[in-house]
């Protein structure tokens, strides 16, 4: 917030004291904290006003590898402050979808708010009024159905001229692929419109499409086919009610991570009604693809997460995932809310790799790497199957949150292959993207962005993942700085 | 001179006139954009107990849509605050249906196009006044 719209807003609010509800001055007050004390990342959270137009990117580094065409669509929230009351968690801000565009060596760049329900009451109100994931919201809020509390912020699926943006309480919001503007929430059966979709579907290498969404202590299993239409939908009681914001699987098993934070409690925000067990331990359940009903259940020390790696199964039955693994859930409750503040020091240590094996006699074990990452890709050709590799952020420290660089992770020699692009960039998760034709896993690039935070622009980046420590082959700059998203995919 | 027993029916009629509403409200409930499928069913309520469920509604009706009906007007309510809760049966079963965790599927509405805070829209929000030619325009969703 510059110091004039600042200034406006508390001489306002002291002219006309009967309108100034104590809302107001609370986030007048909190906007003015901001403003003065802003911490070096805090552009990784700050708000956009308006949709970026198709934009092209200044090629700052290097060139385009042949064969690199398509599209990277990124969601991430970009609006969390408003002057009658602001979201107060990195989670519960209004989705942006992003397009980068790669074509003949050059890279645009577009973003457009998905237009919700959520953001039209709180455009309306000029003010957060929605309960989210950390945000309590308050007595304004209008929630018919859980999509009208859908922020879409999260992730992205492509189906066919559409990609839909991804929550994790409610519907996938389809948009129009080629100008990303909102066609509407998709019910994909009618008896099950409103079931929640979560953010991390999962690619079978049979192209069907599974995902999850979550009740307390049930969830539905989703099946697509190819074609995105639905084939299957079951609901499957769990053991316990885990907060669960990821899922995996092999190509015949379905994989439930259910960690020690657990529901408690009703109450809003989400955060608020958990409560974190670790003496619970973390339980692993497996289902059959064919046959949802025969399932397997695994017991592990408890750990927090949100990501997992795509999962595969051996031939004689074990299962290997990896998971980005930490002690608590400190950095969710607390540091995604700090992060928002745009100051202060980010509670929780950050994510490790880790290798999760679970054996055919049933006992199961969790081997860690000594290394910091988040945002776990893998090669899309290998989904569900064997592999080696996983791409992921890296160079989180506890004195600057976020990522500084990425890396690429081989499980079979134990080594890191990585780069730091530096303290001044807020690295993004990147997606492996095969070279056309190639089937080695190796033979694929990394394509995502970071927030250059000395330039005050976003970058997009291209590494050669087998050449990862030679850093990128390609990096472009935008003339505008979008705050950090979450997850993507790539359209080639 | 007039005897009291030549004015009492004046009287009489009078006293009845004034028992009843000097003015009264034709309330019309229209719901434009409903899909021609089903009936809608329509309650109309007089005060936020009954509203509330205290109460009875003090009007109901039943909209074949899938014959085309989408409006009903209601004519002599007296004067006064409403509150309209409708949904639309789609598949005829006389029910709201549900997902299976346990939220509505087929769509329903109240007056003023009011929204719940997680639960059904509040008298405050979906209350309005009727008085003669009084229109809801509802979008079911």
């Amino acid at each position: 917030m510059t110091p004039s719209r600042r200034s406006f807003l508390m001489g306002a609010a002291a002219l006309s004291a009967a309108v100034a509800t104590p809302e107001m001055v609370r986030a007048a007050a909190a906007l003015d904290v901001v403003a003065a004390t802003k911490a070096d990342w805090a552009l990784a959270t700050q708000d956009v006003e308006g949709d970026v137009a198709r934009q092209t990117m200044r090629l700052l580094h290097g060139r385009a590898p042949a064969g690199l065409q398509g599209a990277l669509y990124r969601n991430g929230p970009a609006k969390f402050r408003r002057p009658g009351g602001s979201a107060t968690h990195w989670f519960d801000g209004d989705g942006m979808m992003r397009a980068f565009r790669i074509q003949d060596g050059q890279a645009t760049l577009e973003a457009r708010f998905a237009d919700t329900p959520k953001r039209r009451t709180e455009t309306e109100l000029a003010a957060v009024v929605t309960p989210g994931f950390g945000t309590k919201g308050d007595g304004r809020a209008r929630i018919g159905s859980n999509d009208d509390a859908n922020a879409a912020n999260t992730a992205v699926m492509v189906a066919g001229d559409q990609v839909w943006a991804l929550w994790e309480g409610g519907s996938p919001l389809a948009l129009s692929a080629s100008d990303l503007s909102t066609q509407g929430f998709v019910t994909l059966r009618d008896d099950l419109k409103g079931m929640p979709f979560q953010a991390h579907p999962r690619y079978a290498p049979d192209g069907s499409i599974w995902n999850v969404g979550l009740a307390g202590n049930r969830a539905v299993i989703w099946r697509l086919n190819p074609d995105r239409s639905l084939s299957d939908a079951q609901v499957v009681p769990l053991p316990r009610a885990s907060y669960m914001h990821d899922f995996t699987a092999t190509d015949r098993h379905v994989i439930l991570v259910l960690q020690p934070w657990v529901f408690a409690t009703h109450a809003m925000p989400v955060t608020a009604g958990l409560a974190w067990r670790p003496e619970m331990g973390t339980q692993v359940l497996v289902l059959d693809k064919d046959d949802l009903s025969k399932r397997r259940l695994y017991e592990l020390p408890g750990f927090f997460h949100f990501h997992l790696g795509d999962a595969w199964a051996e031939r004689d039955g074990t299962i290997r995932f990896d998971v980005a693994a930490s002690g608590d859930p400190r950095f969710a409750v607390d540091g995604a809310r700090v992060l928002v503040d745009g100051h202060g020091v980010v509670p929780g240590d950050p994510a490790k790799l880790a290798l999760i094996t679970l054996r055919p006699d049933g006992r199961a074990d969790m081997t860690y790497s000594a290394v910091v990452g988040e945002f776990p890709k893998a090669d899309p050709r290998r989904a569900g199957l064997k592999r080696s590799l996983t791409a992921h952020t890296s160079g989180e420290t506890r004195g600057r949150p976020l990522p500084t660089g990425l890396a690429v992770h081989d499980w079979d020699s134990g080594r890191s292959h990585a780069f730091e692009l530096g303290v001044h960039q807020v690295v993004e998760e990147a997606v492996f993207v095969p070279k056309p034709g190639a089937t080695a896993e190796r033979d694929a690039w990394l394509v995502g962005p970071s927030v250059n935070l000395k330039d005050g622009r976003t970058e997009l980046h291209v590494f050669d993942v087998a050449r990862i420590e030679d850093g990128p082959v390609a990096t472009w700059q935008a003339d505008v700085a979008l705050p950090a998203g979450f997850h993507g995919v790539w359209a080639g | 001179m007039k005897t009291v027993a030549a004015i009492a029916p004046v009287l009489a009629l009078a006293a009845a006139l004034s028992a009843a509403p000097v003015f009264a409200a034709d309330l019309t409930v229209a719901f434009p954009g409903a899909a021609p499928q089903g009936q809608i069913m329509v309650a109309v309520f007089n005060s936020q107990a009954n509203y509330g469920g205290e109460g009875q509604p003090a009007k109901v009706a039943m909209l074949d849509a899938a014959a085309g009906q989408t409006s009903v007007t209601f004519d002599g309510l007296p004067d006064g605050d409403y509150a309209v809760r409708a949904f639309h049966d789609l598949n005829g079963d006389g029910k709201m249906n549900t997902n299976p965790f346990g939220m509505p599927v087929e769509p329903f509405a109240f007056s003023n196009n009011a929204v719940g805070n997680m639960g059904p829209a509040s008298w405050e929000r979906a209350k309005f006044a009727a008085a003669g030619a009084t229109t809801q325009s509802i979008d079911l969703k």
